[in-house]
C-alpha cells in the first residue's frame, strides 16, 4: 500500500501542473474572520488552534491528552542517517481526543509540529502548525475526528523532514504507518543499498554450480 | 568432374563474398583502380530524413504560461506599509510586502504585511538612527539556509523544486532571509516559496550602519559566511572569529546552531558574501551573493534584501541621484555533477562525503550558466533588464562562478565605473562592449541609453550575453546559458514578455530542448536524419556466405579423407 504521504505528493504533482495559485490569500482571509487562528511573535507561532470546537462525527471530547515534544539534532543520534529529530516519533490518542502539545525547541535555529490532514472546515488548508524559534517552546491544541487514521507530523523547514523529522500521530487503530518516520518505519526509496560485487560473483558460481548438478541428474537418469 | 564443381562453388561463393563485402571497406587505392576501370558504382540513396517534431499538446502542458498572469498584483507600482515600491515591468516580480519589510525593518511592520511577507519579525531588525540622519543604522539580519531540489526518502523527485530553465533542476544550497512557515508554495506543491530560489540574495546596507549578520544553519551541513571586500575585523567584540575562514577564524557552524557576524563598513561599494567550507563545492553550490555597501545619506531606507536580485524596486538615495534604475546581476555556473550529490542519496553522511571528498572540481566540466539564478529562455520572466531611451541604468555585476565571464551587450557600450566596490578616477573609466569580469570579482556598470551610436544604438530587443560560448549554453546545448536581454519599454508586452520577431520561444520552453538523450536528435525545429548505418541484411548474408566456404572447405579437406 502507498502511505497517504506519498499520496499527498502524488496530489501535489497534479495540481501543480494544473497551475493553482498558492493558498496565501485563502490565509489571509482566514485570519481576518478568526483572530484566535494565529499567534506569532519572534518565539515563534501556533496556527488553526482548536480547543473547543468538535469535529461533525464527534458528539463529545474522548480523551484529553497532554504531550512535551522536545525537536533538535540532539534526537537525530539514535537514528544513523538523520540530522534532525523529535524526542518522539509516533503518538496514540483514542478518537475524538483533544491534544494539548507543548513544542520545545532545543536547537538554535526554526523547527515545527506540524499535523496534516484535520478536516478543512475547522482547520484551514486541514493543518494544525507550531512553529518555534531557536530556544523557545510553543503550545497549541487541536481536537482530532473520530475516524481510525494516521497523521503525518513533521517540521516543513527545507530538508528537515527528510533528514529525519517526520512522525505519526495514530487515532483509533490508525490507516497504517507512513514511511521513513524514524524508529517506526522503512524509506519508500533505498537508492543507497547497492549490492556487492562480490555477491554478483557468488550468485553466479552458484547458479552454474546448480546447473551442474541438473546435468549430472539427468545424466544418472537416462542412464 | 568433382573437382570442376567444386572449383566452380568456391570461385561463385568468393565472388558472392567480394560483392557483398561493404564498398568502404576495400582500400582506396583498389577502389581508385576499379573505377579506372569500370566507372563509378550505382547510386545509392542516402538515408531517409527524420521530419522536424512540432509541439505537442503535452509539450505546451509541460512549457505552461510563458509569463505566468500576475493574479496577486505583484508587479504594479505600489506602495505597501508605506514604502513606495517601483513596478517591475518584466513578467516574474519579487512580492512587495517583503520588499516594504525589507525596507522599514521586520520589526517595524504589521502582523499581516509579516504573513504576505512570509518572513519571521526577526528576519531584519532595524534600530537606532546613531547619527541623526533619518535613517536606522543599527541592523540585525538573519539568513537560513534551505537546500533546493533536493533529495527525499519516498519519492523520486527533487523537493522544494526550483527550475533554473525547463525540466533544469539541479542540487543548489541557498542563503535565504529568516522565514516562517512552510519552504514550499503550500503543501500540496513541491515548488519552493518565491522567497526561496537562486541566486542567494542581494544585501544591501549602507556605509557606516552597524550590521550584525546571524547565520541559522537550518541546513544538515556545516556553514559559515565570509563577507569578501566588506570592511570587517578579524575578530569581533568578544575575540570571536568573524572572517569565516574554518582554519584561521573560526570552527564551522554545525547543524541547528547559530553564529553571529560583526561589521561596521567604512568604505561603500559592490561586495560579496559566501560560505567558505569547502569552497570548491559550497560556493558553487549556491552559497553565495552580493553585498552592497551603499554611500552614506539622509533619509537612506534600504532595501536590505533582494530576492532573487535584478531590480532594485526601492533604491537608495545615492542611486536615485545619478540613474533612473538600479540592477543587480549575478553571474554562476554550475556542475550538474555536484547538484547530483545531494540528490543521490538521503542520508548527510552519504552526501558529505559525496560533497566533501569525491567530488573533484579538477575534474569537472560545467553544464549550467547562469544570470541571477536563471538561464535563458527562463532568464526573459525575471531577469531581463528593462529601459527606456535617454536612461542611465546602474548595473551591480557579480561574478560568483569559478569561470570568468566575457558580458556582452548587443547595441550598447557601457562604461564601468567601479572595479571591485572602488571607484574609478572619471578620466580614466574605460567604455566598451565586452566587459571581462574574473572569479568573484565585481564591476558597477553605467548604461547609458542615449541614442548617439556609441553608449547605445536605439531602441530594441539587445541581446546580453557571456561570450565566451559555452557560457550561452545549458547542457551544452545553445541558446542557453546566461543569454539575457536589454530590452527598452515599448519592445516590451503587457505581461512583461519581450516583442521578439525571430523564431517561437515555445520551442525552447519545452523540456525536451535541453535533453541531450532525446532518442533521435530531432526537435520542434530541426529535422534529423536516419542513421547511416550499412545494411544489416547485407552483413548477414556475407557472414552465411563465409561461414558457408569455411564449412565446404572443412568438409572437403578433411571429411573425405575419412571416408576414404
Amino acid at each position: 500500500m502507498i502511505s497517504s504521504f506519498v499520496g499527498y505528493f502524488v496530489v501535489g504533482v497534479l495540481l501543480l501542473y494544473s497551475g493553482i495559485t498558492q493558498a496565501q490569500p485563502e490565509m489571509e482571509h482566514h485570519h481576518h474572520n478568526d483572530h484566535h487562528a494565529m499567534k506569532m511573535d519572534e518565539t515563534g507561532m501556533v496556527m488553526n488552534e482548536n480547543a473547543d470546537k468538535l469535529p461533525e462525527d464527534c458528539s463529545e471530547i474522548r480523551r484529553e491528552y497532554q504531550f512535551e515534544v522536545t525537536a533538535g539534532t540532539e534526537y537525530a543520534k539514535p537514528f544513523p542517517g538523520t540530522t534532525f529529530g523529535f524526542s518522539d516519533h509516533q503518538w496514540q490518542v483514542e478518537p475524538c481526543s483533544r491534544i494539548t502539545v507543548t513544542f520545545i525547541n532545543q536547537d538554535r535555529v526554526r523547527h515545527q509540529w506540524m499535523v496534516h490532514g484535520l478536516p478543512k472546515y475547522l482547520y484551514d488548508q486541514g493543518m494544525f502548525h507550531m512553529e518555534a524559534a531557536g530556544g523557545h517552546r510553543q503550545s497549541g491544541t487541536f481536537i482530532v475526528p473520530s475516524d481510525d487514521r494516521t497523521y503525518l507530523v513533521h517540521c516543513d523547514i527545507a530538508q528537515h523532514m527528510e533528514k529525519g523529522m517526520k512522525a505519526q500521530l495514530v487515532v483509533g487503530r490508525g490507516s497504517g504507518d507512513l514511511w521513513s518516520v524514524p524508529g517506526v518505519s522503512a524509506t519508500f526509496e533505498r537508492a543507497d543499498e547497492t549490492m556487492p560485487r562480490w555477491l554478483w560473483g557468488a550468485g553466479l558460481f552458484c547458479l552454474m554450480i546448480a546447473a551442474g548438478l541438473v546435468v549430472v541428474w539427468k545424466a544418472r537418469i537416462s542412464r | 568432374m568433382r573437382v570442376l564443381v567444386r572449383a566452380l562453388v568456391l570461385v561463385v561463393l568468393t565472388l558472392l563474398i567480394v560483392a557483398l563485402v561493404p564498398w568502404q571497406w576495400y582500400p582506396r587505392d583498389w577502389r581508385v583502380w576499379y573505377d579506372k576501370q569500370f566507372g563509378a558504382t550505382d547510386y545509392r540513396e542516402a538515408p531517409a530524413t527524420i521530419p522536424a517534431r512540432p509541439l505537442q499538446d503535452s509539450d505546451y502542458d509541460e512549457i505552461g504560461d510563458i509569463c505566468p498572469p500576475d493574479l496577486k498584483g505583484w508587479r504594479k507600482a505600489q506602495t505597501v506599509a508605506g514604502i513606495d515600491i517601483l513596478a517591475e515591468p518584466g513578467c516574474l516580480a519579487d512580492n512587495p510586502h517583503a520588499i516594504a519589510a525589507f525596507v522599514k525593518g521586520t520589526n517595524n511592520v504589521g502582523h499581516m504585511t509579516l504573513m504576505n511577507a512570509r518572513l519571521s519579525p526577526d528576519a531584519v531588525v532595524k534600530g537606532r538612527d546613531l547619527d541623526q540622519d533619518g535613517d536606522p543604522d543599527e541592523i540585525h539580519i538573519r539568513l537560513e539556509v534551505f537546500e533546493l531540489n533536493g533529495a527525499s526518502p519516498d519519492i523520486n523527485e527533487p523537493v522544494v523544486q526550483y527550475s533554473v530553465a525547463p525540466g533544469i533542476k539541479p542540487g543548489f544550497w541557498v542563503f535565504a532571509p529568516k522565514s516562517v512557515g512552510m519552504s514550499t508554495e503550500n503543501f500540496e506543491s513541491l515548488i519552493a516559496q518565491p522567497g526561496l530560489r537562486m541566486p542567494s540574495p542581494a544585501i544591501r546596507v549602507e556605509q557606516g550602519d552597524q550590521i550584525k549578520v546571524t547565520l541559522e544553519n537550518t541546513h544538515y551541513m556545516p556553514h559559515t559566511i565570509h563577507f569578501h571586500g566588506v570592511d570587517h575585523p578579524f575578530l569581533d567584540e568578544n575575540g570571536e572569529g568573524n572572517d569565516g575562514v574554518p582554519v584561521t577564524s573560526e570552527k564551522p557552524l554545525m547543524p541547528g546552531k547559530q553564529r553571529t557576524y560583526e561589521m561596521q563598513p567604512r568604505q561603500a561599494g559592490s561586495m560579496f558574501y559566501h560560505c567558505h567550507v569547502e569552497v570548491q563545492a559550497h560556493i558553487l553550490m549556491g552559497l553565495n551573493g552580493l553585498f552592497v555597501v551603499e554611500e552614506n545619506r539622509p533619509n537612506n531606507w534600504l532595501q536590505t534584501f533582494n530576492i532573487g536580485d535584478g531590480l532594485v524596486r526601492h533604491p537608495s538615495v545615492a542611486s536615485k541621484e545619478s540613474y533612473d534604475r538600479e540592477y543587480d546581476l549575478h553571474y554562476q555556473d554550475f556542475d550538474k555533477e555536484l547538484g547530483e550529490a545531494v540528490q543521490s542519496s538521503n542520508d548527510p553522511r552519504v552526501i558529505t562525503q559525496r560533497v566533501h571528498r569525491q567530488y573533484d572540481i579538477s575534474q569537472a566540466d560545467f553544464e549550467y550558466y547562469m544570470l541571477n539564478g536563471r538561464s535563458f529562455p527562463y532568464t526573459a520572466r525575471d531577469s531581463l533588464i528593462v529601459t527606456a531611451p535617454d536612461e542611465r541604468v546602474k548595473l551591480r555585476v557579480l561574478n560568483a562562478g569559478s569561470e570568468g565571464v566575457a558580458l556582452h551587450t548587443h547595441g550598447h557600450k557601457v562604461t564601468i565605473t567601479h572595479y571591485d566596490g572602488v571607484e574609478h578616477p572619471e578620466p580614466a573609466r574605460i567604455t566598451r562592449d565586452v566587459v571581462w569580469i574574473a572569479s568573484a570579482q565585481r564591476v558597477d556598470l553605467d548604461l547609458s541609453t542615449k541614442d548617439d551610436g556609441l553608449h547605445s544604438y536605439g531602441p530594441g530587443v539587445w541581446l546580453m550575453h557571456d561570450h565566451r560560448e559555452r557560457g550561452v549554453t545549458t547542457n551544452g546545448l545553445g541558446p542557453g546559458g546566461n543569454v539575457s536581454a536589454i530590452v527598452y519599454d515599448k519592445y516590451l508586452q503587457d505581461d512583461g514578455w519581450p516583442m521578439t520577431f525571430g523564431l517561437d520561444w515555445n520551442n525552447f520552453l519545452a523540456p525536451e530542448f535541453y535533453r541531450r538523450d532525446s532518442a533521435d536528435g530531432s526537435t520542434s525545429l530541426l529535422e534529423s536524419v536516419e542513421p547511416y548505418a550499412i545494411s544489416t541484411l547485407r552483413i548477414l548474408a556475407l557472414t552465411i556466405v563465409i561461414g558457408l566456404l569455411l564449412g565446404l572447405l572443412w568438409v572437403w579437406t578433411f571429411v573425405k579423407k575419412r571416408n576414404d
